[in-house]
């Protein structure tokens, strides 16, 4: 029993000292800790080998940053506050949005990278009516410049004191029902009013869609790491989905589940660096 | 003053924070409820002469217990009710009622076995039926003994109902996160969701210690 006691001490012993691995925290120390938001389907593993495989190929430098993932937007923009990171990776529409509410978030102009992401619908494989549906409607708005007015309206003439209403979905009498699943958590592109309606440019994106397709849309609010399990459940058609630039580096499905699929993109925005600053001049 | 005026009072801003309060409360209390009950009933299972029902509630309270509610709401609302058309709520309801449940089976178990038995020996001596002696010497001592730990686990209870964003139900948390990131004030909001929880939790103590204090009178 005694024997067995001192290896389980000995065994607690090193796991609490961190055998291995002491060379990586040296170096880790010294970088920029950088926030992101935790990628479905990508293990931050994966992601850093990305990472790495761009810095080698493109001959870029990023390795000054340490990507550090949350699960939301708040916790990041908290541990931010809080100084635990120096930096976060967002989008420019977010970024426009979070200098427009608090002034002491502020742009980094030097980051060495940028990438443009592409705003898209997640389906289950099998609803191929449904993805076509909505790849034909997506089509019809971008050329009636529908997605313009939207942009304009929702991110471009955002407004410090207020938000855009949460707009009205449309309803139709013994029409079937597209679920859709929203996070919140995105603001310009998905946000909760006021008076606890999901709004933004993604619903208001929704609402035309709905018109155009004469269906109804029913929105649920779901944390965004439940995302895919609501979707392959059926507790939900359609989730909002961001894909990664697809290159030869980083492979087209290298964020989208098995069983899953995406539409055509119907908005994109680049990545971009902020960071936080306690006094504002 | 202004800013925190802006965040959780303007435009009505309060009365979506009263329905998100409305839900989380909603979902404790009804788990709270079947909760009790079916731990009671557990317990009566594990304290059972009959073998496997003694064993079938050890094994459920192991379970159950050592899960983490997260994962159990979630495989329950995404795996084994998802084709049910069961509502979230009534999803969550069923989760933690569950989870509760094998936590009052254990702390109702725990102040059974700090009874005294000579005592119900001596009401049976003096001619008490068996349901008399439950109800007037072993039921009034297992709730004085049960009492502490139970507030705990109602304190627990709405603590853990926090999680139930991840399926689709917007409760105190998943408002405090919308305006957390609409307004892209995560410390003031989080500190003031915060303050509704303890506050729910004081309200729980101040109950517990009313009844208490009457008790005692």
């Amino acid at each position: 029993m005694k024997k067995i006691f001192a290896l389980l001490m000995t065994f607690a012993l090193l796991l609490m000292t961190g055998c291995g691995g002491g060379d990586n925290k040296v170096s880790d120390s010294n970088k920029i800790k950088m926030g992101m938001i935790t990628r479905l389907n990508v293990s931050e593993e994966n992601f850093e080998g990305f990472v790495k495989q761009v810095e080698e190929t493109l001959n870029v430098s990023i390795a000054s940053h340490k990507p550090v993932y949350f699960d939301n937007l708040n916790s990041m923009l908290a541990a931010l506050q809080a100084g635990q990171i120096q930096e976060i990776s967002t989008y420019t529409s977010v970024a426009r949005y979070m200098i427009a509410k608090d002034p002491h978030y502020a742009l980094l102009e030097d980051h060495s990278l940028e990438f443009i992401d592409s705003f898209c619908f997640a389906l289950r494989e099998e609803d191929t009516e449904l993805k076509n549906s909505l790849n034909m409607v997506i089509k019809e708005m971008q050329d009636d410049g529908t997605f313009g007015k939207l942009t304009k309206e929702y991110i471009t003439d955002i407004k410090t004191y207020s938000e855009p209403p949460a707009i009205e979905l449309p309803h139709f009498d013994g029409a079937d029902t597209i679920k859709v699943a929203v996070t919140g958590d995105l603001p310009p592109l998905d946000y909760v009013s006021q008076d606890g309606k999901p709004a933004g440019f993604n619903t208001a994106v929704l609402a035309e869609i709905g018109k155009r397709m004469l269906k109804n849309i029913e929105l649920v609010q779901i944390d965004s790491g439940a995302r895919a399990a609501a979707l392959t459940s059926k507790q939900a058609d359609v989730i909002f989905w961001a894909i990664v630039p697809v290159s030869e580096i980083i492979p087209a499905d290298s964020d989208t589940p098995a069983g899953v699929v995406v539409t055509a993109p119907y908005f994109k925005d680049k990545v971009v660096h902020m960071t936080f600053k306690a006094e504002t001049k | 003053m202004e800013l925190i005026y802006s965040i959780f009072i303007k435009n009505g801003g309060w009365l979506t924070i009263l329905h998100g309060l409305k839900v989380t409360v909603e979902i404790s209390a009804l788990s709270l409820l079947f909760g009790t009950l079916l731990g009671s009933l557990l317990c009566f299972l594990r304290v059972s002469k009959f073998a496997p029902l003694r064993i079938f509630a050890q094994v459920y309270i192991s379970i159950v217990r050592g899960s983490p509610v997260l994962m159990l709401l979630m495989l329950l609302f995404y795996g084994i009710l998802a084709r049910v058309g069961i509502p979230p709520v009534a999803v969550a309801v069923i989760t933690f009622s569950l989870h509760t449940a094998a936590h009052v089976a254990e702390l109702l178990r725990s102040a059974l076995m700090a009874l005294d038995k000579g005592q119900v020996e001596a009401a049976r001596t003096l001619g008490f039926s068996k349901w008399q002696a439950f109800k007037l010497v072993t039921f009034p001592q297992i709730l004085r003994i049960a009492k502490p730990v139970y507030q705990s686990t109602v304190i627990n209870l709405i603590q853990w109902t926090s999680v139930v964003g991840y399926v689709t139900i917007t409760d105190l948390t998943r408002v405090i996160n919308n305006i957390a990131s609409r307004t892209m004030q995560p410390i003031i909001t989080i500190t003031g969701g915060l303050l509704i929880y303890l506050a729910i939790s004081w309200l729980v103590h101040g109950i517990f210690y009313l009844t208490e204090r009457r008790r005692e009178q």
